[in-house]
């Protein structure tokens, strides 16, 4: 039963459900010392947190009669493809190892290495075209953005 | 001073060479990244946002004036030219416009939106120049139910108006009121909804928000359903356009513009409906030539929404410069471009900072007319932008994202934020729901709640308060009617009127 009526855009409406009860739970721990007339620091968190209660009850009902959003269309979408949970975990991978990373690497090889990794797993044919350009990338905004423009990127262990 | 010598002083101080190269950078990186598929006027603002902060506070508005109309230059050119749906408020465009180009007429149909953008953004600007000291004038008695009342408008209008699904408008609402409470409490210094992390505290940096559900966003959702066939890139040579053109161009562009520019200027208004309304309104104005080629590539059809489009860019700025009220995703990242600088647009802008103000409106002329220069001859420059292969454009939007997000405070606990919104756009965009309402609520949200507090304080607790002045009491009842859009668009559909166009910028 559930099964057959388990759509993923239920998830989404879950997850708005679970944030407005979390909302509200999480405001009972603010200590309410200055909430005599009901205007403390509780009342708008509670305000928002109880209308997401009560958007996600709707979000859910709607989704289980059968409502649904239409994938937002884009210049480089197929809308009418299957996810590709892929490529998604792939990009999700290598952002997150770009994150953990940045500061041990640095700017130049962290971001190239980024976008490298990226390029790939988005198709890039040309392997060797792909790392050029990546290098490039890595050091023209290092170059750019902290000669430049003064912003304060990790030099990483291979400082420069 | 009347408002037509503060544009002067405005203009004086706008035209220094210095503020005249900011114009140039902000115009040419605004229709450069506007440009690039996938990437619409709202993301054009978010990603640039950080390379302001570098620069002082004029001079950064004076460059943040050029890229919103860069972006919206940029992104006609998209539509035209690639055969793609793109972003809502220039996908009318698209509709004629491609056509268009397919039959060869690319030059003409890039020239029309250019020159149409160019009039309507100088008319509409004037008309800011107008509506603005007026609007003031009338805000300045506002009291904060009034203000309060003003947010809540714009909460449901844009939750309402710009989806399909009021509940989908709603949920992203409610995500982006939920992102903007995390933080320490502004009145009483308590941390609220922090889970205990202290990078928390601060609250989440609306440039990782926007970014992140823009930008990262996109680039996921891209990455799951790449469309793997090569870009289809209609070749232009210059844009120009001859007689004929010109006859049936000018009254379009008019019309465009007097539709763009209140409906920019009223909450949940956006360029989505003016651009479908002026669609609609040439299709049947078409006679002759016009109506035979209407649905095969007519110039009118291209005219018209382009001028609507940019007219209502500049209708936006009127109640965000005024009241401080954003009524469209690039709006209320510009208001956040304010805020990083301390500054929150109202009335009381226009009195302190008079030069800065002035010095934005004198340079939004200055811009349009750099975007005029710029974009009739470099039309094939921007057509060989549109062939960058899409690995290497995407990957670049994440690798600038990063580096936009990395250098706020310089910490990696941002880029992991940054990666849980771009989820969150991720799945906002595989199941249709809207991102502006959530990039309003977010940016509006702390706003609205020191209102409803200051309101409160003063009715010592008294909810009446809150409609007890007229003007928050109809605000109010407008906010209410807005919800029930849904039920009027039954009545349209029933009575055979086609439903409004759905909308995300």
């Amino acid at each position: 039963m559930i099964g057959r009526r388990w759509r993923p855009e239920l998830g989404l409406a879950v997850v708005v459900l679970v944030l407005g009860v979390l909302v509200v739970v999480g405001t009972l721990e603010v200590s309410a010392a200055a909430s005599q007339l009901g205007i403390g620091p509780r009342f708008f968190p509670m305000l928002v947190g109880g209308a997401m209660v009560l958007i996600g009850l709707f979000y859910v009902a709607d989704v289980l009669r059968g409502g649904h959003g239409d994938p937002e269309e884009s210049e480089d979408v197929d809308a009418a493809a299957p996810t590709d949970w892929r490529s998604l975990a792939l990009v999700s991978g290598i952002f997150l190892a770009f994150a953990a990373l940045l500061d041990l690497l640095g700017w130049i090889v962290g971001a190239s290495l980024l976008f490298f990794g990226l390029s790939v797993a988005l198709g890039a044919e040309h392997r060797l075209r792909a790392a050029v350009i990546a290098v490039v990338m890595g050091v023209a905004t290092y170059l750019l953005f902290v000669n430049g423009l003064g912003v304060n990127l990790p030099n990483g262990v291979f400082a420069l | 001073m009347t408002s037509f010598q503060l544009l002067l002083d405005g203009f004086a101080a706008a035209l220094t060479p210095v503020n005249l190269l900011y114009a140039l950078i902000g115009v040419t990186l605004g229709t450069l990244v506007g440009v690039l598929p996938g990437i619409g006027p709202a993301m054009t603002v978010a990603l640039l946002l950080p390379i302001t902060f570098t620069v002082p506070p004029a001079s950064a508005f004076i460059m943040f004036a050029g890229i919103y109309y860069g972006g919206m230059y940029g992104g006609s050119t998209t539509s035209i030219l690639l055969n793609t749906p793109g972003e809502s408020s220039s996908m009318i465009t698209a509709l004629e416009g491609n056509k268009m180009a397919r039959r060869g007429r690319a030059a003409q149909a890039l020239a029309t939106a250019a020159i149409g953008s160019f009039v309507a953004g100088t008319i509409a600007t004037a008309l800011l120049v107008v509506a603005a000291p007026a609007v003031v004038s009338f805000a300045i008695a506002f009291g904060p139910e009034d203000y309060f009342a003003l947010a809540v408008l714009a909460f449901t209008a844009v939750s309402s108006v710009l989806s399909r699904s009021v509940v989908r408008g709603l949920a992203s609402l409610g995500l982006g009121l939920v992102i903007g409470l995390i933080g320490i409490d502004q009145q009483t210094g308590q941390a609220r909804l922090t889970l205990g992390i202290p990078q928390l505290l601060d609250g989440i940096d609306v440039v990782i928000v926007a970014v992140g559900l823009f930008a990262l966003g996109e680039a996921l959702y891209v990455a799951s359903r790449l469309r793997h066939a090569p870009p289809e890139v209609v070749p232009v040579g210059r844009a120009w356009m001859g007689r004929s053109d010109w006859r049936r161009s000018w009254l379009p562009w008019l019309r465009g513009t007097a539709l763009g520019f209140p409906f920019g200027a009223l909450p949940g208004g956006g360029a989505e409906i003016p651009t479908f309304l002026s669609y609609a309104a040439e299709k049947r104005l078409a006679r002759g030539v016009a109506r035979e080629e209407y649905g095969k590539g007519a110039i009118e059809g291209v005219a018209g929404p382009e001028a609507a489009n940019n007219a209502s860019a500049a209708g936006t700025l009127v109640p965000l410069l005024t009241l401080g009220l954003p009524t469209s995703a690039t709006a209320a990242i510009l208001l956040a471009a304010f805020q990083q600088y301390g500054l929150q647009p109202g009335p009381q802008l226009f009195d302190h900072n008079p030069a800065l103000v002035w010095g934005m409106i004198a340079s939004l002329f200055i811009g349009n007319a750099m975007l005029l220069v710029l974009n009739l001859p470099m039309a094939p420059l921007w057509a060989r932008v549109l062939r960058v292969p899409r690995p290497y454009l995407y990957a670049g939007i994440v690798l600038f994202a990063a580096l936009g997000v990395y250098a706020l405070n310089g910490t990696v606990v941002d880029l992991f934020v940054l990666y849980v919104l771009g989820l969150l756009g991720f799945a906002m965009r595989r199941f249709g729901l809207p991102v502006a309402p959530a990039v309003i609520g977010m940016i509006l949200g702390p706003m609205a709640e020191i209102q409803l507090r200051r309101a409160l304080a003063i009715g010592a607790g008294d909810v009446s308060v809150l409609v007890r002045s007229p003007i928050a009491a109809v605000l109010l009842a407008l906010s209410a009617l807005a919800l029930l859009t849904p039920l009027f668009r039954k009545l349209l559909a029933r009575r055979g009127l086609a439903p409004a166009p759905r909308g995300e910028d």
